[in-house]
């Protein structure tokens, strides 16, 4: 018996209550009859009615606010349905809270990690469970258990570390470890590979197979298309809140799933402007600091420069230090050919960059404040006579932005938590577009987001381009830069190790490259 | 292209919210009003009125700054032992012979740089606003006994004593001055774009940084105001007292911490105004004098304070939450 069974097995009534509700692999486990949300007036999940069998990894796509979320929220006890029924191994279930949801074995993995980075990787997994003898924790014991399932699922992680020290990718990797320590038959990924490396994601694949195969239903929420095909058994469908279908991943493709999810095929999705290119706006010669070293680059106007490289190959690393956010130690930067120093933030916009950085929370937006003050933030000094604000100016910039990028939203007072992953990503985009610049950095702009505001997103470009702004576009997804960038930078260990015109290259030869094999 | 997403939840706007928590606070102290008119006789009198306007301004001003401090989600705690300390500036250079105008304008001026030293302490030196403003808390008395050999110092200015007492249109002087600080931090923190910053800093530094917003310089700011602000009410208290001593509104911080809390203002950052904190502050007043009028034990208003805090904090997370 391996570790991780071992210490899923570690309290005997669990396995007791288990057994009593055991359910033969194929048939269902859970299902949702007419299941509903709704807030007010607004149906965020329309009657649904889905089944998952036991073991089967069970893949969830659709575009932000197509209910995915209002879905997961129900299964896991944090909100509470408005209508339906849900049926637990054959029996009617409330799922009223998160206690109850858990103590069925019902778990969720979610994509912005909740686990506490003042404690080691051990006491993560243990936070709520711990291992005592006579009223002690045995921090020992429990820091050599965490390390064999480590060892065991193949994560290479140190359970003594830090989590606070690990990156976000492996931080995922221990939050999931943890969830499978606790005896879980139906386990909920949402976007679980945002912030995954190659080899990560390929780690947390195994897991999640070997999960399946020890009888836990998975279900698996992506964006990406690609991991669901690898991935699941059966995939369902949620368009605008509707249950729109579910199909055997045998017998469906790529185009229909798309089809299915937003009535539009994928050639539009990549949809590139030809736009001519223009004189050079900013060239780096060398340019040097932490995270990255001897950079030399230059983006053109009107064109895609495209960054791509696994997390941490110092691409945003770049970025803030173009930005003026991080010290440069080294090398020289040409506005308009013209050298230039750029020390901060300010001195940055002023030339004319914008940056919509790569966490939208940590950095992208004032999630606890409303919309209309997140897009105007940068452009605060533009909108104000002398002491105040002018007030009309605020609230039609704001208004404007919302129009223009379709941020779905009943008004620019509610809250940037409100918001979906796209929408949010618009907001922070919003923002940079109300300020206005000539050189845009794009750093992950479309983690987390959903098919139809991609194609949004990417048509935006274009209208940048052709406005003569260039674009920086950093990307750990490699169809997305192959197919827009006009030129493409892979970077790997802080450096830039090779370049590519439009799809000169092959994918496999950026991936070797981003790798270093 | 016509891509239709629907937001997963419409949450109320946030404010009309503002204005709902305001009006409710208006209705509790209008409240507390009627309910002291009605159990004592001696409430609606000009003089308890003026009374109670007097004890609640110099903790609504300090209220005031307080809440742009937590706002950015710092917290002041040297504020009362800012009073203190710029009662015995104050008194000492009046003692002096320094003119009265300029004797008031170094206190403030003492208040800038109390606030400034705060500023830097969090942005060059990196300490938790907590720490800092603790250790002013306690060396600014002690600096304040230093200087009068832990004497009290009189002051015999008669122009800067009868200022407190006297009356301007029937209301009493100290209140003109919560109207004095209220109006221009109204539109400092409302109408202004240092406001909107002080919000933006409270709620995500980096995104605000990356916005381009002059971090530390907001920072300084809010310490700054609020400083400078407890120096004002070292000015009113000194003039309403007639000595500086530096061991004076004991415990006041905490004081304009719960009346900026009753107020609405959020202890992690980026939510507050500045009519919540004055509300809050007289509402606080009226409970203390309603409590001397009914002869209530002075032990119990601070037990009653204490209740009322987690009351109202308590039913306006239920209302954000339930606005979710």
């Amino acid at each position: 018996m391996s570790s991780l069974e071992e210490l899923s097995h570690r309290h005997e009534d669990e396995a007791k209550l288990a057994e009593s509700e055991a359910v033969p692999r194929g048939a269902p486990i859970l299902e949702l009859r007419g299941l509903q949300k709704k807030y007010g007036l607004v149906e965020a999940l329309k009657p649904a009615t889905v089944t998952f069998l036991a073991g089967e990894i069970h893949a969830i796509v659709g575009e932000n606010g197509a209910g995915k979320s209002t879905l997961i929220k129900l299964l896991t006890g944090v909100i509470r349905r408005t209508a339906g029924e849900v049926f637990w191994c054959g029996k009617p279930v409330q799922l009223a809270t998160p206690n109850e949801a858990i103590s069925r074995g019902i778990n969720a993995v979610h994509q912005e990690v909740v686990l506490c980075p003042h404690l080691s990787v051990a006491a993560n997994m243990f936070l709520g469970d711990e291992m005592n003898r006579y009223g002690l924790m045995r921090k020992a014991a429990m820091e050599r258990a965490a390390q064999a399932v480590l060892d065991d699922l193949g994560f290479q992680l140190p359970a003594a570390a830090l989590l606070g020290s690990l990156t976000i990718g492996q931080q995922q990797l221990v939050a999931t470890a943890k969830a499978a320590m606790r005896g879980i038959r139906f386990l909920i990924f949402d976007e679980p590979t945002a912030y995954l490396t190659r080899q990560e994601s390929a780690q947390l694949f195994r897991l999640i197979r070997r999960l399946r195969d020890q009888g836990v239903t998975i279900v698996y929420i992506s964006h990406r298309m690609e991991e669901v095909f690898e991935l699941a058994d059966r995939v369902s469908v949620l368009r605008d809140g509707a249950h729109v279908g579910t199909r055997l991943i045998s017998e469906t493709s790529e185009n229909e799933l798309i089809a299915l999810m937003i009535n539009r095929s994928i050639e539009q999705i990549y949809h590139k402007e030809k736009v001519p290119v223009g004189k050079v706006i900013v060239e780096t010669r060398g340019l040097s600091g932490p995270g990255f070293s001897d950079v030399s680059l230059s983006v053109r106007a009107g064109e895609i420069v495209g960054l791509y490289g696994l997390i941490g190959a110092g691409r945003s690393e770049f970025a803030l230090g173009l930005y003026g956010r991080q010290p440069v130690s080294a090398g020289e930067i040409f506005w308009d050919g013209a050298k230039v120093d750029i020390r901060n933030e300010r001195q940055a916009m002023e030339l004319g960059i914008a940056l919509a950085p790569e966490s939208r929370r940590d950095q992208g937006l004032c999630l606890n404040l409303p919309i209309g003050l997140n897009i105007n933030l940068p452009v605060f000094r533009r909108l104000s006579s002398g002491l105040t604000i002018r007030r009309g100016d605020e609230a039609a910039n704001a208004d404007r932005q919302i129009r223009d990028l379709r941020i779905k939203t009943p008004s620019r007072r509610v809250l940037a938590s409100a918001m979906s992953g796209g929408n949010q990503q618009k907001i922070v985009i919003g923002k940079w577009l109300s300020h206005g610049a000539r050189l845009f950095i794009f750093d992950e702009p479309t983690v987390g987001v959903d098919v139809g505001t991609k194609a949004e997103i990417y048509r935006l470009f274009g209208e940048l381009l052709k406005q003569g702004a260039g674009i920086i576009l950093i990307s750990s997804y490699l169809p997305e830069v192959y197919e827009l960038a006009d030129r493409l930078h892979v970077f790997r260990g802080g450096r830039l190790v090779a370049s590519h015109d439009h799809r000169a290259a092959t994918h496999e030869d950026v991936l070797t490259q981003a790798i270093g094999i | 292209m016509s891509v239709d997403t629907t937001t997963e939840s419409a949450p109320a706007p946030k404010k009309g919210t503002n204005i709902l928590l305001g009006l409710t606070l208006l209705g509790l102290l209008l409240f507390l009003w009627l309910l002291l008119g009605v159990s004592t006789n001696a409430f609606w009198t000009p003089n308890n009125i003026s009374n109670l306007l007097r004890q609640g301004a110099m903790t609504a001003i300090l209220a005031v700054g307080q809440t742009f401090v937590i706002i950015t989600a710092g917290i002041d705690l040297s504020v009362g032992a800012i009073v203190g300390f710029t009662s015995v500036i104050v008194a000492w250079l009046l003692q002096a012979g320094v003119p009265l105008w300029l004797s008031i304008i170094l206190t403030l001026l003492i208040g800038v740089a109390i606030g400034a030293f705060h500023g830097f302490g969090i942005v060059r030196m990196g300490l938790p606003p907590f720490i800092i403003t603790l250790a002013t808390l306690t060396s600014l008395r002690g600096i304040g006994l230093l200087i009068t050999n832990g004497a009290t110092i009189s002051i015999s200015h008669e122009g800067f004593t009868n200022f407190s007492r006297a009356d301007f249109l029937g209301v009493p002087s100290l209140f003109w001055m919560v109207i004095l600080v209220a109006i221009p931090a109204f539109v400092f923190l409302h109408l202004s774009r240092w406001g909107r910053y002080l919000f933006a800093v409270g709620s995500n530094k980096e995104a605000a940084r990356l916005s381009g917003v002059n971090v530390d310089r907001t920072i300084y700011l809010a310490y700054i105001l609020s400083a400078t602000c407890a120096a004002f009410v070292g000015l009113l208290l000194a003039s309403r007292i007639g000595i500086g001593n530096a061991t004076q509104a004991e415990g006041w911080e905490l004081q304009a911490i719960a009346s900026s809390v009753i107020g609405g203002t959020s202890l992690f950052g980026a939510v507050g105004s500045v009519h919540g904190p004055l509300l809050g502050a007289f509402i606080l007043a009226t409970i203390n004098n309603g409590a001397n009028l009914l002869n209530i034990n002075s032990f119990w208003q601070r037990i009653i304070t204490g209740l009322l805090i987690i009351v109202i904090v308590y039913f306006d997370q239920l209302r954000r939450r339930g606005s979710r």
